[in-house]
């Protein structure tokens, strides 16, 4: 049985009055890819942000390695828990070169030449390495996300934490992006991914983890899972997604 | 146009007037370049306790500055000014020119401090949410990624309090200290030129040259702060 590199227990996460996250136990192990499908509105992404707390949960743990997350330790942990957003989150003011090499050199996990050196051999995998000089401004969507996950990368990161990585991208750049998630995920990363692109999640996927009104309310491998779902909501769900 | 015309050079031969307008123009500048560094260092103290987290000790200092804000918004610069001289430093021998940089560098501050809070509460979330999903601290984050962002937004609404500044010392006069202004209007007296029109308006000019400059300078900065926004 491998390594089990998170353990979330009983986690509760509210907005004022609004519950969003009702009670939610999990454990992910090293080399999972563990995909969170689930309605708007469900909390996938929450769950997936009180992780490496993007969000503060309201009460419940969250363990890395077996080690209780709280707000003394999580700048540590986070150097071990990459993150790829939505919205990119490119540092603006920063060239991309800057960007992928800012927090391995201050954290001083690396050299200034060795973290160019990485980014450099980064770029040129992803055929951007004409880029390193210029700033996220003038990029397009597609190339924000797959510098995002290649500056998620720079960390050499135990666990990746994706949310909704495409949602925000013309259909063009999607395909790519999702090529590169791919290629992370055959490096052997453990990865969760929470997204509303079906036939990635049923491609990527070792395990899929289906989440309703703040509950994970159904999970399994993805042969199962896609066609023989047990609840009647998530029938009702694929039914309307496929 | 003649008498204008004959004022005018009255006015730029006479050293007496030259030297009281000089000495006008430099009072008015050292209360401004003073009450603007002092309204730049407590504004920036009280943006940052402004949008510090509002965790346990912080809501005392979070409570003064929003007091200390309201009140020095909600009330005249004049009677801000007419307190602190006949009020809080009504001692004898006591420098005005310090009384009157105070007065403007605590009613500069107020409103410093709140377009250097609104410039750092505009910067995007997504950016603090980049550095510390990279387990960055806090002030890395701040000093790295929302400083100079926020400093972006903050330069041009900045140029304007300074400018403010500068036009608003005007009212010292109401405490009869010799500011620009009051050099004009000493000038113009019946006891000197007897005629307003030339001395006022070459106090404006001066105002306006001053103004000008720093709109060019602000204008300047920008330009170079936005560098990174350029889509080319």
């Amino acid at each position: 049985m491998a390594e089990k590199i998170i353990k979330v227990k009983n986690l509760k996460k509210e907005f004022g009055k609004n519950k969003v996250i009702k009670g939610i136990d999990f454990e992910l192990r090293e080399g999972e890819r563990v995909v969170i499908l689930g309605p708007s509105g469900s909390g996938k992404s929450t769950f997936l942000r009180c992780i490496n707390r993007m969000e503060e949960p309201s009460s419940g743990e969250v363990y890395f390695n077996d080690i209780l997350i709280t707000d003394k330790n999580i700048q540590k942990m986070r150097q071990d828990i990459g993150m790829v957003f939505q919205h990119f989150n490119l540092i603006s003011n920063l060239t991309v070169m800057e960007n992928l090499t800012l927090a391995p050199v201050i954290l001083k996990l690396m050299s200034e030449e060795a973290a160019e050196k990485k980014a450099r051999g980064l770029l040129r995998h992803i055929d951007l390495l004409n880029k390193a000089s210029a700033y996220p401004a003038s990029l397009s969507g597609g190339q924000k996300q797959r510098i995002a996950i290649i500056r998620a990368m720079m960390m050499n990161p135990k666990v990746l934490l994706f949310d909704e990585p495409t949602s925000a991208l013309d259909p063009e750049s999607i395909g790519d992006v999702l090529s590169l998630i791919h290629e992370v995920a055959n490096l052997g990363m453990t990865i969760m991914i929470v997204t509303h692109e079906i036939n990635f999640a049923k491609e990527i996927a070792s395990r899929v983890v289906f989440v309703d009104e703040g509950r994970i309310i159904e999970e399994g491998r993805p042969a199962e899972f896609f066609a023989h779902p047990k609840t009647p909501r998530v029938r009702e769900f694929l039914e309307k997604v496929l | 146009m003649g008498e204008f015309f004959d004022k005018l050079v009255e006015l730029f031969t006479t050293p007496e007037y030259i030297d009281s307008l000089l000495h006008g123009f430099l009072l008015t500048m050292q209360i401004s370049f003073f009450a603007i560094i002092i309204g730049l260092v407590l504004g920036t103290i009280i943006a940052l306790i402004d949008t510090a987290k509002p965790s346990g000790w912080m809501v005392v200092p979070k409570f003064i500055t929003r007091v200390y804000t309201t009140i020095i918004r909600g009330t005249p610069m004049a009677l801000q000014l007419f307190i602190m001289f006949f009020v809080i430093f009504a001692i004898r021998g006591f420098p005005q020119i310090i009384i009157a940089i105070l007065a403007f560098g605590f009613n500069s501050a107020a409103y410093t401090a709140e377009v250097i809070r609104s410039g750092i509460q505009s910067v995007d979330r997504g950016q603090t949410e980049a550095g510390m999903a990279l387990g960055l601290s806090n002030f890395t984050i701040f000093r790295r990624i929302v400083a100079p962002q926020a400093i972006k937004n903050i330069i041009p609404a900045l140029g304007n309090e300074i400018i403010t500044v500068i036009k608003e010392t005007a009212i010292v006069s109401m405490v009869g200290m010799y500011d620009l202004n009051m050099a004009a209007k000493d000038i113009g007296s019946g006891q000197n030129m007897a005629s307003y029109i030339v001395p006022m308006f070459t106090a404006a000019l001066f105002y306006l040259a001053v103004v000008y400059l720093i709109t060019f300078a602000i204008k300047r900065i920008e330009k170079r702060l936005r560098k990174s926004d350029l889509r080319a």
